[in-house]
């Protein structure tokens, strides 16, 4: 990586220190560039906005460039061309543009991904984007001014095109022919290790229309190249544009012999110290701090004596205008740190909250009165320790916009292809959830938003004979309620038929009814394989891989529904823990062992009489509850925990419930319900059947906690 | 020990001339555009600028200009950075008050040759 610029940085810097947090900007500038392209309005294109997708292009060229990938420097210097012809108001934004920009995005996106890899293998080619980039640039350009450059004070108006401009005889031109004005030039490129690098000057000629034309010149140094090129940009702009390919050092521009049009550059502007040509630098004459002529000599001289201390004062200063959602502001008020380091901070908290749950299990039979002092210390403590948990737990939190921000271009893409005019709003944005979480919630609700989009909503034409706008309306939501975050996708389209999953449902032999409820019948959905064409709508249907859906967020001791208005559309809720590190238990108790059961998945305890329990096949026991027959687990049987106490038997149940199914819990007894600290068992030791995790209780000793899902479908197979 | 104010809104760019700037024995202020430039300079004894010019808030040349408006910064260096080395530009810089500019991608021993020229 980074081959093409280190050459002439010198052995002394290591310019690759700087690519993780280069990637990480870059990342961050293209979805900006992305939400703005989404949000622009063409008929009236704000100029700030402009301005600022400019500059999110012109920041990423820049970093890429700096930093040798080349490949994103060119695609973004493309980019950069147009959207600053687009801020000039030179051009007018046609979706085309927003296309064609957003394609380029998701191409330097991948080409960054592949340098952060460090990919070696053929990278893959932009040149068609880059061609039509440039060609909308040039598109609607007025007759004589091909350069993007606005003309320039000094240069002659060009004059109308010569009808045949005849290049110098060897010269094979690759492109369109030159552009009005064009100057007749000889640049010489090298020394190169590798000629073939100056190859990728001709390809420039190739995919910039209006660039001009280049043909080879025979040179007589085997590590140079000579190029006729005829064009009419000026030497400035051409080392910008090879400089991408090979150091300015590499290139020289001379007017070919016998040419009218000269290296305009080297003349300048009167008021513009000259600037060599290759000459990356340059001060202005007589302006503050230029340097004099042997000023330069001076310094450097300067440089052997010691240079002079001068006190740094710093006055703290209170930031004056602490503007919200300021990019700016948000720079310098928020710093970058490892994942990792967070969650070990985390688990030391964790660890904390423990010892000062043991803490306080220890102190609870000690004389008030003689202890008076180390008890209000470990109040003190316990209240402390909370607070330290809940701040470093939200170090972890983000906002679902970074999930939120991704489905407005899905749904673009998603709409243009399927003919459908569909809008998205978001609320909530800023509510925030573990990291952890939003990375698994990511795909499910991909989902959901997909389906919506896809089967929901109704083609244009069907929507307006229904009564219905034009545009359907897909709504993201997010909200806290409680311990939970409540993520809503909503949509105005067809909805669910009743009817037909009803139909469905019969036709894959599972019981059901004419008299369920909404509810239950939508809860059909969510079985596994109930995702076929006819479900829903004649064309395609709800429910494509609900299953999976529902089974992850599972996963996350999260739930699922749905709510449907035949006609009018479909809501699905998500309902997630904030965090995966601490969750909500309940404490059972089996012979001297105690488990932890997520509260989530607990619909409801009771004490069983014998004679609502059956024993069936192979000794396994259905129970009764409320005319429904579910299974039985006797948790001592699958830990097979050992009973000293072999007259006491376990007369408690516990309904569980995962994906759709209930099972009951045979145990002890129940020992209540508090917030446990979830430890893996996978990292600290190995995967066991039937457990997700383990925490520690108050009294030192380490409780498991239950799988749920892995119970019933232990039970239901 | 000279102290440079280093304006760009790009971390990565900022990182990079930042550690070259400082390897090279300067003190470096990091400032993330115009605005903050105009605080920093306030709140700390800045030897030369070296901002970028593309930046949201205030570009480079409106700081330069906001910065020879304080009789402090009259004549200390003020170099821009840019990526478009156009006579559009050089004549704003100039007109602005700048003492140079520096084009972009530009490698780090490019650089420092170009501060000990103006640095004094």
């Amino acid at each position: 990586m980074g081959e093409t610029y280190q050459e002439g940085a010198g052995a002394d810097f290591d310019l690759s220190q700087f690519y993780q947090i280069f990637f990480e900007e870059a990342g961050e500038n293209l979805d900006q560039m992305e939400h703005m392209l989404l949000d622009l309005d063409l008929e009236k294109a704000d100029d700030e906005e402009l301005n600022g997708i400019f500059r999110c292009a012109h920041s990423i060229k820049g970093g890429a460039a700096t930093f040798g990938f080349s490949d994103v420097a060119e695609l973004t210097h493309q980019m950069e061309s147009l959207l600053d012809r687009l801020r000039r108001h030179e051009l007018q934004p046609i979706p085309q543009m927003v296309d064609v920009l957003l394609e380029s995005a998701d191409a330097s996106r991948s080409l960054l991904a592949r340098h952060q890899a460090g990919a070696q293998d053929e990278a893959p080619s932009t040149a068609s984007l880059v061609r039509r980039i440039s060609e909308l640039a040039a598109g609607m350009v007025p007759a004589q001014g091909a350069s993007v450059e606005p003309p320039k004070p000094q240069s002659p108006p060009p004059p109308p095109p010569p009808p045949a401009m005849q290049a110098p005889s060897p010269v094979l031109a690759v492109a369109a022919p030159a552009p009005s004005g064009a100057r007749r030039l000889e640049v010489r490129i090298g020394p190169l290790d590798r000629v073939e690098q100056a190859e990728a000057i001709k390809e420039l000629f190739r995919d910039i229309p209006g660039l001009g034309t280049i043909g080879d010149l025979p040179c007589d140094d085997a590590q140079m190249r000579l190029f006729a090129v005829e064009t009419s940009s000026t030497d400035s702009d051409l080392l910008d544009l090879f400089a991408f390919h090979v150091s300015k050092e590499q290139v020289r521009i001379t007017a070919a012999a016998g040419s009218a049009g000269g290296a305009e550059d080297a003349q300048g502007d009167a008021e513009v110290a000259v600037v060599p040509p290759g000459e990356a630098y340059g001060f202005f004459s007589n302006a503050p701090g230029a340097p004099a002529p042997e000023a330069v000599a001076q310094a450097q001289a300067l440089q052997a004596i010691e240079p002079a201390s001068v006190v740094t004062r710093i006055v703290p200063k209170a930031s004056a205008e602490a503007k919200a959602g300021s990019q700016a502001q948000m720079e310098s008020t928020t710093i970058r740190v490892d994942v990792k380091k967070v969650d070990q901070l985390i688990n030391l908290v964790g660890e904390l909250v423990i010892t000062q749950a043991m803490l306080a299990q220890n102190s609870l039979g000690l004389d008030s009165a003689e202890h008076q002092q180390l008890l209000a210390g470990l109040a003190d403590l316990d209240r402390n320790t909370r607070d330290l948990q809940e701040s470093v737990m939200s170090i972890r939190m983000i906002p679902m916009s970074i999930v939120f921000s991704r489905f407005p271009r899905m749904l673009r893409d998603l709409a243009n292809k399927l003919g459908k005019k569909v809008e998205m709003v978001t609320l909530g944005e800023a509510t925030e959830l573990d990291k952890g979480l939003v990375e698994k919630i990511t795909d499910p609700l991909t989902h959901l938003v997909r389906n919506s989009g896809d089967h929901g909503i109704e083609l244009p034409a069907e929507r307006l004979a229904k009564g219905k706008p034009e545009h359907g309306t897909i709504t993201l939501s997010a909200s806290h309620q409680g311990g939970s975050i409540v993520i809503e996708v909503k949509d105005d389209g067809r909805g669910l038929s009743r009817e037909k999953i009803l139909n469905k449902a019969r036709e894959r032999g599972m019981d059901v009814s004419d008299q369920m409820s909404d509810a239950d019948v939508w809860q059909l959905i969510f079985a596994p394989g109930f995702s076929t064409a006819e479900v829903v709508t004649d064309v395609s249907g709800r429910g494509v891989g609900m299953d999976v859906v529902k089974r992850n967020i599972a996963a996350l001791n999260g739930t699922v529904e749905v709510d449907s208005s035949e006609g009018y559309g479909t809501k699905v809720s998500v309902r997630l823990p904030l965090t995966l590190a601490i969750m909500d238990g309940m404490s059972v108790g089996v012979g001297e062992e105690v488990y932890i059961l997520p509260l989530s998945s607990v619909v409801e305890s009771f004490q069983v009489n014998a004679e609502d329990v059956n024993t069936v096949a192979q000794g396994s026991q259905l129970v009764k509850v409320r005319d429904e027959y579910m299974p039985v687990i006797a948790l001592e049987k699958i830990f097979q925990v050992p009973r000293f106490d072999l007259d006491k038997s376990s007369t408690i149940m516990v309904v569980v419930e995962a994906e759709g199914n209930r099972v009951a819990l045979l145990v002890d007894e129940l020992l209540g319900q508090h917030q446990v600290v979830v430890k893996n068992l996978e990292s600290n030791y190995r995967k066991v059947p039937n457990v997700s995790g383990a925490t520690i209780l108050g009294d030192g000793r380490v409780a498991l906690i239950l799988d749920i899902g892995g119970l019933v479908r232990r039970a239901r197979h | 020990m000279q102290s440079i104010l280093a304006v760009d809104d790009s971390p990565s760019m900022r990182k990079m001339v930042s550690f070259t700037l400082s390897g090279a024995g300067y003190h470096v202020v990091e400032a993330v555009d115009g605005q903050d430039a105009l605080e920093k300079a306030q709140s700390h004894a800045i030897d030369l600028v070296l901002a970028d010019q593309n930046m949201p808030r205030l570009d480079g040349i409106g700081l330069t200009r906001k910065l020879r408006e304080d009789p402090k910064f009259k004549t200390i260096p003020i170099l821009i950075l840019t990526t478009e080395s156009s006579d559009q530009m050089k004549q704003a810089g100039r007109a602005a008050g700048a003492t140079g500019w520096l084009v972009k991608p530009f490698d780090p021993n490019r650089l420092i040759e170009v501060i000990k020229k103006v640095i004094r």
